[in-house]
This record gives C-alpha cells, sequence and structure tokens, in this order.
C-alpha cells in the first residue's frame, strides 16, 4: 500500500525502540505539584485559590474571562502552599500555585457516562470547562479549535497520530492501551464541529496501533485510518493535513481555512475522558527516555510534577549528563536544571549524556541548499539566517521567517552547524514588535 | 541544585551525521576519473603539478589561517578539492612553481581572504585559473615549456581551436575520441565520460543536482546550433562538462533556488558561446562561470521561494505577523 506524504522533511534515527513496548504505568506522586496559570497559547488565567485553602482533584484552581485560553484545575487533592512566580520550561516567568500533596488522595472521574446523546454546543462546553488543549505540544485552546468561523465549514476531523518526534512513544502507547477511547474522542470532536470523515493519520512504524484502531473502527463509515510514511515533520499540522488530503493552508491561516480540525491523540482521548467521566486535563502519558535515563519508561504524570520527581521515578540519571531536554529532541526545551515542571504540553522528558550531545561550533553557510530541501514550508532557511544576523528583519521575512513553525529540519542537515531555528524565534519576536509599533 | 547545569541551546537537539568535510571528500572523490585519465595520459608531468598544486592549496590556507587567527579547516577537504582543480584546468606542460601561483591566489586571496569557506564570492579555481592566464600575457618566464620526458598528446594542439566554423576541418578530433579520451588543451578535458562518471556520483551522492549543468550544456548546445557552429563539438571540448558539473556548481558561488539556477546555468551557457565565437576560445569556460558568479547575488534575491500554500510568490508579511499569536505549529 502506498503510504502518504508531503514533500522536503528528514529521516531522523527515532530510537523508539527503548519505551516503545513498554506499558504506560503509574508512579508516584510528588510531595508537591506546581501548576502554571498559563500552559496554552492565549491569556493567562487568574489563581480562584489563596494560600491556605484546600483544594480537591479535578477542583478549578484557575481561569479567565478571554476567548483564547483554558482554565487550569488541580491534578491533585492537598493544601495551597504559596501562590507564587515560578521559572516554566522556556526559562518564562509565571504564575504558578503550588500545592502539598496529600498522602492518600481519593479515587474521582470513575463514574462513566453515556456520551451518545451530546449536542455539538455540549461537547464544546465540556472541552473548554475541562480545560483542554493539543497535547501534541503546541497547547492551542482545543474549545477555540472547536468553534471555527461560521463561513468555513469543517468537513473532516484529522486525529495527528504520527508522533512524528524521535524518542516519544506516549501517543504510539495510549493508542494501544485506549484505542476504543480515542475514536470516540474523534467522533465527539467530528460531532462538535459537524463534520462527516474523521481520519486517524498514523505513520507506518506503528502497524499494531493502525491495525487496533482499524479493528475498533469496526467498519464505520466516515472513519478511516490513512497510513503515513515515517518522516519528520509528518505530524505538523499543515503538512499532515497536505499528506492526508492534498490540501494546504495558506500562508498564516490556520487549518479552518482548508475546511479541517487536526487533534493529537491525547487531546482526543483527554476529550473522551472529560465528556463520559467529567474528568479535566489533569494528567497525561509522558515518555521518559535517552541515553542518560536509567529506566526508560512511558508514565502516567500529573500535571504540575517537579522534573526531578519524574526523573527519580525512572531510576534517576546515569553517566555525565549533558543535555535535558522537555518535549521531543527535534523542538524541546533543554533546561539548565530540573526545576521546571510537567504542563499539559509535555509530552516527553528526555536525557542525554555528554556523549549523545553533539554541539559543534557554527561555520559559515556555504550555500549547500540542504536546508532548502528539507524544509517543509519550502523557505530558505539559510538566508533567514544571513539577515537575522545582519538585523535585516524584514528581509529574513521576505525568505520565510514568519511561516517558519520551527520544526528544526534545517538545522539537522546542516553541514555548518547553523541553529536556524534561534535566528527565526529572534526574526519572529523583532518582527512582531515592529508590528504593534506601527 | 544550582551547581549543576546542563547545556542549553536553542532546537532541534538532534544532528545528522554528515558534515562539511564529507561533502568536500565526495567531491574529491568524484575527481578521481578525471585525474586517473589525466595520469594515465600526461604521468609524471600530471603527477608532479597535480602534487604540487595540493601542497600549495594546503599550505596557503594553514598560513591564511594562522595570520588570521582563525580555526586550522584543512580537515574539511575544501583547499584540497581547490588546488586539484586549480591543476586539471591547466595544461601538463605548464611549470609546477607556476601553478602553484595560481592556487595560491586561489586559495589565500580569492577564499581566505574574503573571509574563508562561505565568504567567497568567486569560485577560487576558477578566478586562480584566469589569474594564471593574465599572468602570462605580460610574463614571458611562465609560458616556458619544461620537459619531463616525451609523451603522445603533450604538445599537440588543442581541440578548442576548431571550434570556429571552417577552421581546418580535417584535422579535427572526432566525437568519440572526445567523448573517451582525447589528449590536448588542459589535464582536465580529456575525457568527457570521466567528467560525467564524477558528476553522476555528485548527483547520486545529492551533492549536486541536475538543474546548473543541463542548463548549461543545452543552453550551448542550443545556442550554438541557432548560430551556426557545430553544437556537439561545442559541448564536447575546452572543458565544458568539467566546469559544468564540478565549477559551476560549486555551492558558495551559485545561486539557491531551483529556478534560479537554471537561469544561472542558461547565463552561462549563452556567455560560453558569445565568448568563444566572437572573443578568444581559451578560458571561455572559466570567464563565464565567474561572470555567472557576479551575477548570483542578484538572482538569490530576485528568485524567492514560493511559500508552501503560497499564491503569489511573495506573501505580504503583516497578515503573518497577525496570525502568529493564533498559529499553532504542532499539535
Amino acid at each position: 500500500m502506498e503510504l502518504k506524504t508531503f514533500r522536503g522533511g528528514i529521516h531522523p534515527p527515532y530510537n523508539k525502540e527503548a519505551t516503545a513496548g513498554k506499558a504506560t504505568e503509574d508512579i508516584s506522586l510528588p510531595v508537591e505539584v506546581i501548576i502554571p496559570m498559563q500552559q496554552h497559547v492565549g491569556a493567562p488565567n487568574k489563581p480562584l485559590v489563596n494560600v491556605g485553602d484546600r483544594v480537591e482533584i479535578g477542583q478549578k484552581i484557575g481561569a479567565t474571562d478571554a476567548f483564547v485560553s483554558a482554565p487550569v484545575h488541580s491534578s491533585v487533592a492537598g493544601t495551597v502552599k504559596a501562590v507564587e512566580e515560578r521559572k516554566n520550561f522556556v526559562g518564562a516567568n509565571v504564575t504558578c500555585v503550588v500545592i502539598s500533596v496529600d498522602p492518600n488522595q481519593p479515587a474521582k472521574f470513575t463514574q462513566k457516562r453515556d456520551v451518545s446523546g451530546l449536542s455539538g454546543d455540549e461537547i464544546r462546553e465540556i472541552a473548554k470547562e475541562a480545560g483542554l488543549v493539543g497535547l501534541g505540544g503546541a497547547a492551542f485552546p482545543s474549545y477555540v479549535k472547536l468553534s471555527p468561523p461560521k463561513d468555513k465549514p469543517i468537513d473532516t476531523v484529522i486525529i495527528n497520530a504520527c508522533e512524528c518526534e524521535p524518542f516519544l512513544t506516549c501517543d504510539h502507547r495510549l493508542m494501544l492501551e485506549r484505542a476504543e477511547d480515542l475514536v470516540a474522542g474523534l467522533k465527539l470532536m467530528m460531532k462538535a464541529v459537524g463534520a462527516p470523515r474523521g481520519i486517524i493519520g498514523v505513520e507506518a512504524n506503528k502497524m499494531d496501533a493502525a491495525d487496533l484502531l482499524n479493528s475498533k473502527i469496526n467498519g464505520e463509515s466516515g472513519i478511516e485510518v490513512v497510513l503515513l510514511e515515517v518522516k519528520y515533520p509528518e505530524g505538523a499540522e499543515k503538512m499532515l493535513i497536505d499528506a492526508i488530503l492534498g490540501r494546504r493552508v495558506p500562508p498564516g491561516k490556520l487549518p479552518s481555512e482548508v475546511g479541517v480540525l487536526v487533534q493529537n491523540v491525547q487531546t482526543a482521548v483527554a476529550m473522551y475522558d472529560a465528556a463520559a467521566y467529567g474528568k479535566p486535563v489533569i494528567e497525561r502519558v509522558v515518555t521518559v527516555s535517552g541515553s542518560g535515563i536509567k529506566n526508560p519508561r512511558n508514565i502516567r504524570v500529573k500535571v504540575g510534577t517537579p522534573i526531578s520527581h519524574v526523573i527519580e521515578q525512572c531510576g534517576g540519571m546515569v553517566g555525565t549528563t549533558g543535555k535535558v531536554i522537555l518535549g521531543g529532541p527535534m523542538t524541546g526545551f533543554a533546561q539548565k536544571d530540573l526545576s521546571a515542571f510537567t504542563q499539559k504540553g509535555t509530552g516527553g522528558v528526555l536525557v542525554f549524556t555528554e556523549e549523545a550531545v553533539d554541539e559543534a561550533p557554527e561555520q559559515q553557510c556555504v550555500g549547500c541548499d540542504r536546508c532548502l530541501d528539507a524544509c517543509a514550508m519550502f523557505l530558505m532557511p539559510n538566508f533567514i539566517v544571513k539577515h537575522a544576523r545582519r538585523g535585516q528583519w524584514d528581509l529574513a521575512e521576505k525568505y520565510g521567517a514568519m511561516d517558519c513553525f520551527e520544526c528544526g529540519c534545517c538545522s539537522f542537515v546542516c553541514p555548518a552547524r547553523i541553529k536556524h531555528v534561534a535566528y527565526v524565534r529572534k526574526s519572529k519576536a523583532e518582527l512582531a514588535a515592529a508590528a504593534k509599533k506601527s | 541544585m544550582a551547581d549543576s547545569s546542563f547545556m542549553v541551546s536553542a532546537s532541534p537537539h538532534l544532528k545528522d551525521k554528515d558534515q562539511m568535510s564529507n561533502a568536500m571528500r565526495d567531491v574529491a572523490i568524484a575527481l578521481i576519473p578525471v585525474i586517473a585519465v589525466a595520469i594515465g595520459f600526461f604521468r609524471l608531468y600530471a603527477l608532479v603539478n597535480l602534487s604540487a598544486c595540493v601542497v600549495a592549496a594546503i599550505g596557503s590556507e594553514y598560513i591564511m589561517r594562522k595570520i588570521m587567527k582563525r580555526q586550522p579547516t584543512i580537515g574539511d577537504f575544501s583547499a584540497i578539492v581547490t588546488g586539484l582543480l586549480v591543476g586539471l584546468l591547466l595544461p601538463p606542460t605548464v611549470p609546477f612553481w607556476y601553478a602553484m601561483i595560481g592556487v595560491i591566489i586561489a586559495v589565500a586571496l580569492v577564499k581566505e581572504l574574503m573571509g574563508g569557506l562561505g565568504f567567497n564570492v568567486f569560485n577560487p579555481a576558477l578566478f586562480g585559473f584566469v589569474s594564471l592566464l593574465l599572468i602570462s600575457r605580460f610574463w614571458a618566464l611562465a609560458n616556458a615549456n619544461y620537459s619531463l620526458g616525451s609523451i603522445a598528446g603533450v604538445t599537440s594542439a588543442t581541440p578548442l581551436t576548431f571550434i570556429k566554423a571552417g577552421a581546418l576541418n580535417g584535422l579535427r578530433p572526432g566525437y568519440w575520441a572526445l567523448f573517451f579520451a582525447k589528449a590536448g588543451g588542459a589535464m582536465g578535458e580529456v575525457s568527457v565520460l570521466a567528467v560525467l562518471l564524477g558528476g553522476a556520483y555528485l548527483i547520486y551522492r545529492k551533492r549536486i543536482t541536475w538543474h546548473i549543468p543541463t542548463a548549461i550544456i543545452v543552453t550551448v548546445f542550443v545556442l550554438s546550433a541557432i548560430l551556426g557552429a557545430n553544437p556537439l563539438y561545442m559541448i564536447l571540448v575546452g572543458g565544458l562538462m568539467l566546469g559544468s558539473f564540478f565549477m559551476a556548481t560549486d555551492w558558495v558561488t551559485s545561486p539557491d533556488n531551483k529556478t534560479a539556477q537554471l537561469l544561472y546555468g542558461v547565463l552561462i551557457g549563452v556567455l560560453v558561446v558569445v565568448i568563444r565565437l566572437y572573443a578568444a576560445p581559451t578560458g571561455a569556460v572559466a570567464y563565464s562561470i565567474l561572470l555567472g558568479n557576479l551575477a548570483t547575488p542578484l538572482l538569490n534575491r530576485l528568485f524567492v521561494r514560493k511559500r508552501f500554500g503560497a499564491i503569489k510568490a511573495v506573501v505580504a508579511s503583516e497578515p503573518a505577523v497577525k496570525a502568529v499569536a493564533v498559529s499553532e505549529a504542532k499539535d
């Protein structure tokens, strides 16, 4: 069977063997959780609790009236210890609610209800109240995605089941362990936007998941599994839509422009959990892996768990640690220390030993054009860098700075070791500042 | 905790194993057939000159980088490739010390003085070669042929002299001879086949694409036919193949966009035909590619790739800036 794909991209070593065959497990609770008021794209929440307050599992502890936002809930039962600024995984200061965790946690969200009778509006409201965001990493509020503009009807909902980032296997595990709920979550989303068609896009290195999903779909009309070539970044929203449907989202536009809604595997399962069990987004599956981790595993992690606790639950670090990364190795963030904490969008905690880290000084671009061939957005990364180095931001944009989604393919292939993504981020910040001024 | 500080850098945190030196090593490998033919035909002449050129290349790069306090880059093979190319652009009877002057100009002035690999505007090897052509017009000593023994073909007339219409058609070498091996002229233009083998290897290894060589060769063929020259002969002689595959495709000095590369090839092809037919045949390919190098920055500015999903080639930046707040990279 012919696999679908997009133009450009790379084939990095996937390194998924360490955890792909390991079932998701629970870990012991940390002493405290640190829950940031902003874990999503959009407006930050205001804390709804004060120091000393008792909180229950799933209690809403942060909210705002802004449209593009998502409330946050306590992932544990405990006592609010502090409401203060902490540095998150990208090094930004955010207001966090720090909660001391009770040693005994009551069982919650076990009561299942039938979801077939829910209306589109009800589903949207459930997603909003549950604080549902894109759990693939970008953490865009799902409520906003599920409310497309009236003039842009959605005909297809795509579940992004590519998991094209190397090392990560959390989505793969969830597909194997909760296939039925994933399909149910997809149906809820199709209903919310009134789309007749649902597609689960799976990379061909997860055939076991694809087969299982097919059996759960059981010939139901309108829903299908589409197999995709194993290539990075197959799971980038625009690439995925192009690969599956041959529709290209124009620059600066959202998938709704071409009648599509894309949601990640964990988002769809969380949608189902919210509808069937009334469970907000308070935990997720995280892959902990890399050469510097003693026991690589897939684990269920409460939102706000300190990274140090996550690593300790996986046997700790071995060798001389070079890099600690939150997210995948292609787009994740390198950590200075272990003081950060997991968020809704954290899919991976990777630790690499010094020997496994390949950092070399940047050399001059030699115009080999490998970045052009690798760029899935058809940009000219070498020229973005050239002009960003000179502070020529408008020229950086001429070669595509604003359309870059920072997948990192250009840097991966660059023989001159240039870190294009750093220049792109700088260009975007400068261009946004200039646009605000004018 | 305070002292446990890990490495921090921008994503991605994975890196392809491929490196600059691998690419340049591939170019050196691709030159093996051409070098083998040269040594097969010219024996000691080829060995002495090519060795001298490599020594001059490595030496001048080492000294220049020392003077300019830069990291040594001998490991990247680029100087060695430049040295070999200058040697192959010259006839076998050129004194080795004269060839070395060309290499020093190429590596020390054209490359290192401009800032090193990646900063040069002109292809170093071609600039070095053209400098020698010019110097030899004023410096009689440079034209003194020397002898390392008598070898057939070393002193025969270069096939390039027959390209003007009506010139001594009887003595003109045949197409197949030119394709397989015909001594005369530069060491690197003996065998078209040897160059094509190297070119095919570079394309197979994805070091170059077909765009530039094809555009040059097709343009030369078609324009020659239009202007009444023998098109097949025009593409087989005078290092057109060597220039098209090994020098016009130079990463640093050629445009980056595929459309621009095609236009760049056409420009070079037109210049080759015009210079050969209406000026001097010797060095026509070298002059044409160097002039093409000059057009590269302009071509890079004019031809911006059409972005994914874009209707027009360059989209207005303002909507993109506004949309970034709500656009999601990955889900």
